[in-house]
């Protein structure tokens, strides 16, 4: 299972409040629907009645996908398209084009928020794989002083709804001059609770023999912990970046709080909210905007899905 | 074994400031975190109940108006009609996209082939950027979008105030029923195969067993996801801020709770009366997650 991010090792409740009763085991979450075939819970019975069963099972599994995807394939289309062809509707567009991305891309700036939506999820990415890992190990392998209580506070932070901290942020942020900058923005999303938590439970469960082996050897703790621990981490490491750049990728709260007065600084999501007051009916354009903000995340998840399954007990439902 | 711990013992004794030292190596280690939670999430709760004393405007603290900021909120219409609404969208919500999302994990644990292809398709929605999910409804429900086309029906969903909120259930149940299929797949695979072998041998169907066996036994994902749901249908912003060009309009049908909190902070600029409604806010979430709490308990003991 060295592949798997463990999450339940010890009593520690999982992410969200703690009035939220358990969620279910991550190791579960993470087998259900691969490994597990034969124990679908499907009632034996006679063949005919099984085929039945099966064409009924897979006609709403497409009937399903279809529904959850065309609206994405509609924005893929319509992304194709000029304004006059989206009168008619057409999946396919008659006259494919990339015009629409041209424009989103020079006239309205998405090329702008492009790139700084990607280079505050990457500098906001790499700030938390190194905190939260550093933090994680610490809370789980060295002993000091209110440790125990340190790491509560660590778990309560998780219950602070964002709506409770907008005003005095707000108020502080701009006392402090971090308002429509990046570093303000990186501050405000500065280690995760929640990816400090899953490193934490991660390094918990690395045996502890090699970190005595480099203790033995003379390593201090930084290089023990850089040298030997971090390599054995990289299941954890990959979950921790794949949600933290989704995370940063996606977000439009702060992001707005954040940027609000200075457009340069837009990332896509608020850039697409700004497009959508402006310009709401230029449909082509705004969808192609909308796949440029879709597809490096469509992306990834077709890569590396096992690790956006590992972060959904921790993250719960976004807003 | 024992030999192991008398040299570890020898070893701590002999470096004897060790213990010192591998402290402020801990603290070291956690500083920059702890400081950013102090600074993002601690000192702000108290900082909101201070700021929710005063009248605070662009330029800081006008005038101390004691609890004068709570008593305006309770009289305040438009604070309930958002808080009505909040409700209103987080019922419906919860019940829609535990309904789908139950739905489809039942659909796809039932598959035998293709499961996991299945499962990460239906997810994909959660994992989008809510702005590009909420552009890609807003043409999708304009008055001359696909969803008229293909249904017959004739409303600027996002545009009237009587089918506004609704369009969000339907926005936000829809992507979010992905993470709940998640989490009903996990507790379906916990209910071992011979309650449904013990079902067949009764001879009930696949409708009844659904009903009487599996439901009955999700009762903990139930319990669970319905839980979060409501948190988050309370919470909802992104969706209803961006189809609504960020005023809750129109006629404030999609005024939920936290962007009626953003009108006041950043439309009216009054900070001391938008901490108070964060803080009245955050009461109205413990308090309801406490009451599904003990409702839960209790249908558990009878």
């Amino acid at each position: 299972m060295a592949g798997d991010v463990p999450t339940e090792k010890d009593a520690v409740p999982p992410a969200e409040a703690p009035l939220v009763p358990a969620s279910p085991p991550l190791e579960q979450l993470a087998i259900a629907g691969e490994a597990a075939a034969g124990t679908t819970g499907a009632i034996p019975g006679s063949p005919a009645l099984e085929r039945a069963r099966t064409i009924v099972v897979y006609g709403l599994l497409f009937g399903i996908a279809a529904l959850y995807f065309v609206p994405f394939l509609w924005m893929i289309s319509t992304s194709l398209k000029t304004l006059p062809e989206t009168a008619h509707f057409s999946l396919l567009p008659k006259h494919p084009t990339i015009d629409a991305y041209r424009e989103a891309l020079t006239t309205f700036h998405f090329a702008r928020y492009a790139a700084n939506s990607a280079g505050l999820a990457a500098t906001i990415t790499a700030v938390n794989l190194f905190l939260c890992s550093l933090g994680g190990y610490a809370f789980a392998r060295l002993k000091f002083p209110g440790r125990e209580a340190l790491f509560m506070a660590v778990l309560v932070t998780l219950m602070i709804p964002d709506q409770l901290r907008l005003v005095p942020i707000f108020v502080k942020f701009s006392e402090w001059g971090l308002l429509g900058h990046y570093h303000g923005y990186v501050f405000v999303k500065l280690a995760s609770a929640t990816q400090l938590f899953l490193m934490r439970q991660y390094f918990l469960t690395i045996p502890r023999d090699l970190e005595e082996a480099a203790k033995l050897d003379g390593a201090g703790y930084f290089k023990t912990f850089w040298r030997v621990m971090l390599p054995l981490a990289g299941p954890a490491l990959a979950a921790v970046a794949i949600l933290e750049f989704e995370g940063a990728w996606n977000d439009f709260f702060w992001a707005l709080i954040i940027f609000n007065t200075a457009p340069s600084h837009y990332t896509l999501p608020v850039g697409i909210f700004s497009f959508v007051s402006e310009y709401q009916t230029l449909w082509p354009q705004l969808m192609a905007s909308t796949a440029i903000a879709v597809a490096p995340i469509a992306v990834i998840y077709v890569f590396f899905q096992r690790y956006f399954v590992a972060g959904v007990a921790s993250a719960g439902v976004k807003g | 074994m024992e030999a192991a711990t008398a040299t570890n013992a020898a070893q701590t004794k002999s470096i004897g400031g060790e213990r010192l030292r591998e402290a402020l190596v801990g603290y070291a280690f956690i500083a920059v975190p702890m400081l950013a939670y102090g600074v993002l999430f601690f000192y702000p709760i108290a900082y909101a109940i201070y700021i929710s004393r005063y009248d605070w405007g662009v330029l800081g603290k006008v005038d101390s108006r004691g609890w004068g900021n709570y008593r305006e909120l309770l009289h305040d219409d438009r604070f309930w009609i958002a808080v009505e609404n909040g409700l209103k969208f987080a019922a419906a919500f919860t019940v829609f996209s535990m309904a789908l999302g139950l739905f489809v994990a039942v659909v796809v644990n039932n598959a035998v082939r293709w499961r996991g292809f299945f499962r990460s398709a239906f997810y994909f929605p959660s994992i989008a950027s809510s702005a590009a999910i909420t552009a890609i409804a807003l043409y999708v429900l304009s008055r001359d979008g696909l969803f008229n086309r293909i249904t017959g029906l004739d409303h600027a969903w996002f545009g009237e105030s009587g089918t506004a909120l609704w369009a969000l259930v339907g926005l936000n149940s829809w992507t979010t029923s992905g993470t709940v299929m998640l989490f009903y797949l996990a507790y379906l695979q916990s209910i071992p195969t011979d309650v449904y072998e013990a079902a067949a041998i009764d001879g009930a169907g696949a409708w009844r067993t659904f009903w009487k066996v599996t439901f009955p036994l999700l009762k903990p994902g139930h319990f669970f996801v319905s839980t979060l749901m409501v948190i988050g249908g309370l919470k909802m912003f992104d969706q209803a801020f961006i189809a609504s060009g960020g005023n809750g309009g129109p006629n404030n049908a999609t005024l939920v709770p936290v962007l009626y909190l953003y009108r006041v902070a950043f439309a009216d600029v009054r900070f001391g009366f938008a901490a108070a409604v964060g803080l009245a806010l955050m009461l109205l979430m413990f308090t309801l997650t406490l009451v599904q709490r003990l409702s839960f308990g209790r249908t558990e003991a009878a």
